[in-house]
Formats: C-alpha cells, sequence, structure tokens
C-alpha cells in the first residue's frame, strides 16, 4: 500500500487545542508520529526577564489556559521561598481550596474533551455546564473567570467572601449526586469502554523510562502524587487517597481522573471545615523597588497533569534572571504520544492525545 | 541516604561537589566531561526520571548552565546536575543513550540558546519558524529592538487613518 502523509490539526475535529501532528500512514495505520507544536509560543520565560516579580502573573496563569492555578500557586512559591516569606496559615489552606477548586474545572474540561471528541454529547455538555459551576464560583472570588491572579507572593489576593464556603459545599454535593448519571452515560458506558479499552497502553517499566508523571504514571499502577512525597500548603493536614489503574491504557487513564475528583472534594471540604481564622495576605515590598536576593531554586506541585516544576534564578535584581516551567504536557506531549500513536489507527489519534491529557499553550509557553 | 550518596558521588568523581542548599534538593556541580557517567550513576542509584533539562545564560562568565532535572520515584529527593560550558562555540555531548526522552529538552535548547548536542539526530526547529537571528533566549538577543525593527514598520492604525 502507498505511504502518504497526512497533517492532523491544528483545524481539525478531533483536535482539541492549537497543536498538530503530522502523521505517515498507510491505509489506516499510523508508520510515524511527528508532533509539531508552536502555534501558541508567546517566549513568555524570556518576556518574564524584562518584568519585576509581581508583574509576571498575568503571564504565568496564561501558560496553562484550563488551569491557570497552579501555575501561579507554583511561581509564587518559587518567589516566596526566594525571598523567603512566610505565608499566612489561613492562606494556604485558601490557596489548597482554590487548587482542587481548579483541578476539578481542569478535569470536567478534560471530561468535556474526551466525551465530545467520541461523540458522547450529553455527557460533554454536562461537564461543561457543570464547570462553568466553578467559574461563577471563581468569579465571585477573585473577580475573573478563567484567569484569577489570585495567589500572589505572602498570601491570597483577598479573603473569602460571606457565603462562600457554603456555596462550595452546595456545588461539591450536587456534583457528587450527578456521579451515577455521569458513570451511566460516559465512564462506565459499555460504548465508551469498547472505545478506550487497550488504547494507547504504556507499561509500568515504560511509564517510569518514559519520564511519564500524572495520571500517565498513576494509571499504570505506581502511587505518585507530589501532594503526598512533598506536601505544600495544607495538603499535609488533610486525608485523601491516591486513586491508581493497573491496565495504562486511556481507560485507565479517565477512571484515575474520574477519582481524582472526587477526592478533590474530599480536600476541600476538609479545608472548609478546618480552616483557621487570621489574616491572607503577608505584606511584600513595593513591587517597583522589590530585590530579591541572589538564588535559585526548583519548586514543584502536583497540577491536574502531573507534576509541575518551575526552575527559578535571580541575580540579585528586580526581575527574574531566568524562568524554565518544566511542565508535564511538554514530555507527554512532544515525547510519549509520538511513541503511542505508532502502529495506532487515524481514528484513535484524539482518543490517544486526550488521554494523556496534553494541552497545547503549557508545551509551547 | 542523602548524606551516603554525596560521600559515594565525591569519592567516585574527584572533580565534583555535592550541596545540599535545602531541604529534599540536592545540587551535583560537576564538568562537562563527567556529565554522561555521573548521569548513568545516578539512574543507577534510583534516580530513574529525567524531569527537565533546564538552560541558564551567564553572560558575564561567558559561560551557559546546563542543569539535569533527575528525581526517584520512592523519595521526596530531587537532584539537579549542573554542568558550565564555553558560550562560545557552545556544544556538550547527547545524554540520549541514558535518558531517551533528552530529545525534545535538548531540542529546545538548542532552538532557544544554540546549544550543539552532539549525537543527537534530531535537532530541527520546534518552536519558531524561519529563524535566521540570533537563538531568542540568549541574554544578548534583545527582545524590545527586536519588536521594533519588525513591527515599526507597519504604520499606526491613527497614521493609517490619515493617509486615506
Amino acid at each position: 500500500m502507498r505511504e502518504l502523509e497526512l497533517y492532523f490539526g491544528p483545524q481539525h475535529p478531533g483536535m482539541v487545542g492549537n497543536f498538530s501532528i503530522t502523521l505517515k500512514v498507510e491505509g489506516d495505520r499510523i508508520l510515524e508520529a511527528i508532533p509539531n507544536p508552536g502555534y501558541l509560543h508567546r517566549g513568555f520565560e524570556k518576556l518574564m526577564e524584562l518584568r519585576n516579580w509581581v508583574q509576571n502573573f498575568p503571564f504565568v496563569c496564561r501558560i496553562n489556559v484550563i488551569e491557570p492555578d497552579s501555575m501561579e500557586a507554583v511561581y509564587a512559591m518559587a518567589v516566596e521561598k526566594l525571598a523567603n516569606i512566610q505565608i499566612p496559615e489561613r492562606a494556604k489552606y485558601i490557596r489548597t481550596i482554590v487548587l482542587e477548586l481548579g483541578r476539578l474545572a481542569s478535569h470536567l474540561f478534560g471530561a468535556w474533551a474526551y466525551a465530545n471528541m467520541l461523540g458522547f454529547d450529553t455527557p460533554a455538555q454536562w461537564a461543561m455546564a457543570d464547570r462553568d459551576h466553578i467559574l461563577d464560583l471563581f468569579e465571585e472570588l477573585t473577580g475573573g473567570r478563567v484567569y484569577h491572579i489570585y495567589i500572589l507572593p505572602g498570601g491570597v489576593r483577598r479573603d473569602l467572601p460571606d457565603g462562600f464556603e457554603e456555596k462550595v459545599m452546595h456545588f461539591l454535593h450536587a456534583l457528587a449526586s450527578k456521579l451515577p448519571d455521569y458513570n451511566e452515560t460516559f465512564f462506565e458506558n459499555r460504548i465508551f469502554y469498547e472505545r478506550a479499552k487497550d488504547i494507547g497502553k504504556i507499561k509500568k517499566e515504560e511509564a517510569i523510562e518514559w519520564a511519564a508523571t500524572g495520571q500517565v504514571l498513576r494509571a499504570t499502577g505506581i502511587k505518585h502524587d507530589i501532594r503526598k512525597i512533598e506536601p505544600y500548603f495544607a495538603y499535609d493536614k488533610v486525608e485523601f487517597d491516591i486513586p491508581t489503574r493497573v491496565d495504562g491504557d486511556a481507560y485507565s487513564r479517565i477512571l484515575v481522573i474520574r477519582d481524582e475528583m472526587l477526592e478533590s472534594a474530599k480536600i476541600i471540604m476538609q479545608c472548609i471545615e478546618k480552616m483557621p481564622e487570621g489574616k491572607v495576605y503577608e505584606r511584600t515590598p513595593n513591587p517597583f523597588k522589590w530585590k530579591i536576593p541572589e538564588g535559585e531554586t526548583y519548586v514543584r506541585l502536583e497540577s491536574s497533569r502531573g507534576e509541575l516544576g518551575l526552575y527559578l534564578v535571580s541575580n540579585g535584581g528586580n526581575t527574574p534572571y531566568r524562568v524554565h516551567f518544566k511542565t508535564p504536557s511538554f514530555n507527554h506531549g512532544l515525547f510519549i504520544l509520538p511513541k503511542l500513536l505508532k502502529g495506532a489507527s487515524i481514528a484513535d489519534v484524539g482518543n490517544i492525545m486526550i488521554s494523556l491529557y496534553v494541552v497545547a499553550p503549557e508545551i509551547d509557553r | 541516604m542523602d548524606e551516603e550518596l554525596k560521600r559515594k558521588i565525591e569519592k567516585i568523581y574527584k572533580d565534583t561537589e555535592v550541596e545540599f542548599p535545602e531541604r529534599n534538593r540536592m545540587v551535583v556541580k560537576t564538568k562537562k566531561a563527567s556529565t554522561l557517567s555521573i548521569l548513568e550513576f545516578l539512574k543507577k542509584e534510583g534516580f530513574r526520571q529525567l524531569k527537565a533539562i533546564s538552560c541558564v545564560d551567564w553572560i558575564k562568565e561567558g559561560e551557559f548552565e546546563l542543569i539535569y532535572h533527575l528525581a526517584p520515584l520512592n523519595s521526596p529527593l530531587h537532584v539537579m546536575v549542573k554542568i558550565r560550558i564555553e558560550r562560545k562555540n557552545a556544544e556538550t555531548e547527547t545524554i540520549l543513550k541514558i535518558f531517551e526522552n533528552a530529545k525534545v529538552y535538548e531540542r529546545e535548547i538548542y532552538e532557544l540558546f544554540g546549544i550543539e548536542f552532539k549525537g543527537n539526530p534530531d535537532l530541527s526547529p520546534l518552536f519558531l519558524e524561519n529563524w535566521h537571528d540570533l537563538p531568542p533566549f540568549r541574554k544578548d538577543f534583545d527582545t524590545r529592538k527586536y519588536v521594533k525593527k519588525t513591527f515599526d514598520e507597519i504604520p499606526s492604525v491613527e497614521d493609517r487613518n490619515e493617509r486615506t
């Protein structure tokens, strides 16, 4: 059969995000897949070298459009570490709540993308609608729906508004009550099971060797979560499990995502219960005169896609000297994706890509 | 475990310094020539995942610094192996043989900093298209000058309105 070159994305219904893959196909089989990023390359890491420590927040949150809070948190953590700032106890709990709400929103968006791509329109619309409730909560808390710029070095921008806790609890209960419906129409649906089972399979050893993180690693049976091995904020004061599966295929990954949503809800409820009173913000110097001592640090946290790291270098000035984000999608999308696509069929390209949870702006930065 | 590892490394590699700047972080400063063997040693010690490769341009010293981030799965220790290379004709050996996923990181650094990785078969452009200028993440590449040069030729909206 003749070998053909096929351009998959960025304008393709099976592609979520600004990303494209060049496929070499023979009939329906993929011989080789070459990911082609760069559609969203804005050079943020370079631009951040020209702006002061606080001015960089609007850039940072735009690196991951779907889950901006973890980006803000990792940058704030790094700045706090270099400047040696201790944040108030209440701010730690609020940050944990915000991060977990962000994780829920991101997972619901992921479920939307997956369901929508495979033609499960009803659960897809439900997931999108539920995500919108979280955006409403964020709007009330921060003033912004998608980008919040709420977490700042020193704590969070302002305290929770009156009655916010009740609204969050109400939302979580409503979401939990919908779970049987989601299971029936999507997660445990026979058609979905047939479609995602044994697709994009990764063995345990391969997952380690290929430096997979997040769901991709946990779906192969490895209990690995930064929230447990190096607890930050209030994660050492709450109880939660790390959901895992053993098969390492697309279906296992989506089930890990579903179970993580329940764990997130558990974490938020505990935080609301245990949150102490007090101030939420430690005053930091005037951002235009703020010089941070010379030094370097690597901080990490568990974002909804896996380990998110930031290598930050200061040379004692009022701007960063070098910023480098270690984003989970970079490795998943550029290294693991082509490996999984080799030998797969064209119809499974979107299936595998979304199951790896790749988000393009995180790759390009 | 950490102190033992430090002793082991410093015993085998005489030109290497091991520091613990903060909790759960280890910095291994080494020379370019021993990069491969020290990474291989660390991989055998359980640091099986290459998390990322960072690059810093220390223009005043005339050097690039490469930082290999390694981490094991069962312990919170995070290791940064640092090497310095000359800024002029910057090149170093690829670590593909030890960590396969270094491929994309090396490709990114080649594009953004211009460091050549000998032995890496695919150093094609990753993000940029038709780029003929200096590698853009180097400190001597002036973003503002580039923007002025590229976009100032396009007249502003007011100017265009006046003309028509």
